[in-house]
């Protein structure tokens, strides 16, 4: 292989791009460093526009297929028509393409961003929809995505379709990590987005530092889901900080304009929260979950079938995550979530509780159907088909020694909770381990129970705070424990009740 | 100790991390020598040995077997934070194969790490250190990190003042992998805590003084302002 894989002509390798334009070193990002962020951003107000935004987003689904009809049709008639190219960019490709297809589908892409990044000037197009642009950069990366694990499935079984096998391995650099990155950072760039998101933050008018670019809705767009892309594909090969970290001009709230298209909001909160889980945050991974899911219950009357299907696997999956999250951190749960999540995972939710080996399967079968589909950052050996490891199992041992450490933790706490002071070898009795195993075990527990927990700066910061209502400290061989008591729930108590009254 | 983005680190550093600048090759030299400069000076840059390990595997062919230890041991050092796990996931599963005819000694390397930071991970330290004694490839492993022993018995002593008022003399000088005078200097000069016969006394700390909390909701009317202002709305 090349060792600088760089991209077919029509977008110039990143590499390029980071010497020839040195401007380009995302200052930008670092100017609003500590914004005071506004938390009351929930007001009615806002939800009722969210609601209608919703309502309008699902007749305008109605509108698009007729839309697609015509311009299937059409599309043959005027191949040069660029607005009938930017509605195809956002259409799915069939799973079973052929491989030509898929090469196909990567050129017209690399033609349409070369067009859109590389024209005299800015394009004047206005985009077909107003989530055109998560669309276009969604299906971008899915079938980068589906690309990848096509392409390692193939190099792995060594006996079949050498043909295929062997197109692979003389295109190396069709849909390669580069070209995917280069394209969303180029699309980032040119925008000006993260600029714009700064200045917003400052309270500023973002038409300030938008520039030629920046002002169309066309390069806003593309430039804003341009970042959520990141997010995925960072997660996708396996960084998850880097992933947080290019939401650092991203203010999660209802205000977002991610929110405003259900798709992009509901991928933004699950890639967010696995990447905390990843991070061992999972009172963070926890809250971000349950935000999403909370709104998805919520909304779920104005989704139409067809949307409401594509979302209702990543709703699942989103529940096993919480599923592993919160049995490494117990806490209380939002009523609907718990409810739902007793619905769909009470059996592998109580194994789990109870920890043990006996639960390490279920941490594998939940984190297997609730990851991402990781890609592998190089293309795979095509001689060598033992070598090419999938990457889901990567990441998935390294996250299970996560777990085999805190296995215990849960039988550990449960004893705890009963005393206030313990001798250690008789809970060494009580548990069957020796007192020297105990003793890494209440030091283990200790130290889960310190977690970095986001308040309000950007998502990977965060305070060091005690997340469990259960401490204790050592005298020796004497287990002082405390536990934090929890005074009744008011809030809870009085809103019940005032909407008893109401009705 | 900040591991994740410390003082120490250069601007030109800084640039690289945060830039474009990081998804270029030509950047891995200066990355690299800044790996050796931590190891030479006791201190770690996770975040920026997370952008040399994201170049490693977008170029494989700039992969060099030794840096990508000395991250790794850099990372042991910052238990219990997941530095190690998160430096581990960079790493290209193909590098780590078994199957891999081309490089033996890696995998081998980052699984025999991989043990050492399971066990820092689940605090058994008293294991830890007969691991690190039971075979030289061990000592070859740590040997560019300068301090790499003493960075890790620092790290348990603070981790056990989080937990213990009190310890027994002979468990602590297990887990610190030392006894005889080497242990009491170290526990009565380096840790300033007080040994009494066969007993080592913590001074109080936040961590493990352990106190009863009540986690109480305070209440306002405010609270309840839009559940008021909705009915009045309705009913209006």
């Amino acid at each position: 292989m090349e060792p600088s894989p760089s991209p077919p002509p029509p977008s110039p390798p990143l590499r390029q791009l980071c010497v020839s334009n040195q401007s380009f070193t995302m200052s930008g990002l670092r100017n609003g460093a500590a914004p005071v962020r506004t938390m009351e951003d929930d007001s009615d107000v806002e939800e009722e526009a969210l609601v209608a935004d919703y309502k309008e987003q699902v007749q305008y689904e109605d509108g698009m297929e007729d839309l697609e009809r015509v311009s299937s049709l059409t599309m043959a008639q005027q191949a040069d028509d660029i607005q009938s190219k930017l509605v195809a960019a956002a259409q799915p490709l069939d799973f079973s393409a052929p491989l030509e297809v898929k090469f196909q589908s990567y050129d017209s892409y690399c033609n349409l961003f070369h067009y859109i990044l590389n024209s005299d000037g800015p394009v004047d197009l206005e985009p077909p929809s107003h989530y055109w642009a998560w669309d276009v950069i969604d299906e971008f990366i899915y079938q980068f995505n589906s690309f990848s694990s096509y392409r390692l499935r193939l190099a792995r079984q060594a006996r079949d379709n050498e043909e295929e096998r062997q197109i692979l391995r003389d295109n190396p650099n069709t849909w390669g990590c580069y070209s995917v990155l280069n394209v969303l950072y180029s699309l980032i760039q040119r925008s000006q987005i993260s600029e714009q998101l700064a200045a917003m933050k400052r309270n500023e008018d973002p038409a300030a530092v938008a520039g030629e670019y920046g002002s169309k809705t066309l390069y806003r767009m593309l430039g804003y889901f341009s970042i959520i892309g990141l997010l995925r594909v960072h997660c996708l090969l396996g960084d998850f900080s880097l992933a947080l970290k290019t939401l650092d001009d991203i203010e999660l709230n209802k205000k977002a304009m991610f929110a405003r298209v259900m798709a992009a909001h509901f991928t933004t909160y699950y890639y967010v929260g696995f990447s905390y889980m990843m991070m061992h945050r999972y009172a963070d991974a926890i809250r971000m979950f349950s935000h999403i899911l909370v709104y998805v219950s919520r909304t779920k009357n104005f989704q139409k079938n067809a949307q409401y299907d594509s979302i209702t696997k990543k709703n699942d999956q989103m529940y096993a995550l919480i599923a592993i999250c919160v049995s490494f951190h117990p806490t209380r749960l939002d009523d609907t979530i718990h409810t739902a999540l007793r619905e769909k995972y009470g059996d592998q939710l109580l194994k789990l509780q109870r920890g043990g080996p006996e639960s390490l399967p279920i941490f594998e079968e939940l984190f297997r159907a609730a990851c991402p589909k990781f890609i592998s950052p190089v293309p795979p050996d095509f001689d060598n088909p033992e070598a090419n490891v999938d990457p889901i199992d990567h990441h998935l041992s390294i996250f299970m020694d996560e777990v085999k450490t805190n296995m215990w933790s849960p039988t550990v706490k449960s004893y705890l909770r009963l005393y206030t002071t313990m001798d250690l070898k008789k809970l060494a009795g009580f548990l069957e381990v020796q007192p020297e195993e105990l003793r890494s075990l209440l030091l283990v527990n200790k130290q889960r129970t310190k977690q970095l927990r986001w308040t309000d700066q950007a998502l990977l910061e965060g305070e060091w705070v005690n997340v469990s209502d259960l401490d204790y400290a050592l005298q020796g061989d004497l287990i002082h424990i405390s536990e934090a008591k929890v005074g009744r729930k008011l809030v809870d108590w009085y809103l019940r009740n005032l909407s008893r009254t109401y009705n | 100790m900040d591991s994740e983005d410390p003082q120490e680190r250069p601007d030109g550093i800084n640039s690289i991390i945060n830039g474009l600048e990081r998804y270029n090759p030509e950047a891995v030299p200066n990355l690299e020598d800044y790996v050796r400069h931590q190891c030479e000076n006791r201190y770690t840059d996770s975040n920026a040995n997370r952008t040399l390990l994201k170049l490693y595997q977008l170029n494989p062919d700039r992969v060099k077997d030794e840096v990508i230890t000395n991250i790794l041991v850099k990372a042991l050092t910052c238990f219990p934070s997941p530095q190690f796990s998160l430096a581990l996931h960079l790493i290209p599963p193909s590098v780590l194969a078994p199957a891999n005819t081309r490089n033996e000694e890696l995998p081998e390397a980052v699984a025999k790490l991989r043990l050492l930071n399971d066990q820092l991970q689940g605090a058994q330290y008293a294991r830890f250190w007969a691991t690190l004694d039971s075979d030289d490839l061990y000592a070859d492993l740590i040997t560019d990190v300068d301090g790499f022993e003493e960075l890790v018995r620092a790290r348990i002593a603070t981790l056990v003042s989080h937990a213990y008022r009190e310890i027994d003399l002979p468990i602590l000088e297990q887990w610190l992998g030392m006894d005889g005078d080497a242990a009491h200097k170290f526990i009565t000069e380096k840790a300033g805590w007080t040994v009494d016969g066969g007993l080592v006394k913590i001074p109080k700390n936040p961590e493990n003084e352990a106190k009863k909390s009540e986690v109480r909701e305070d209440v306002n009317v405010e609270m309840f302002s839009r559940v008021i202002r909705r009915a009045w709305e309705e009913t209006a």
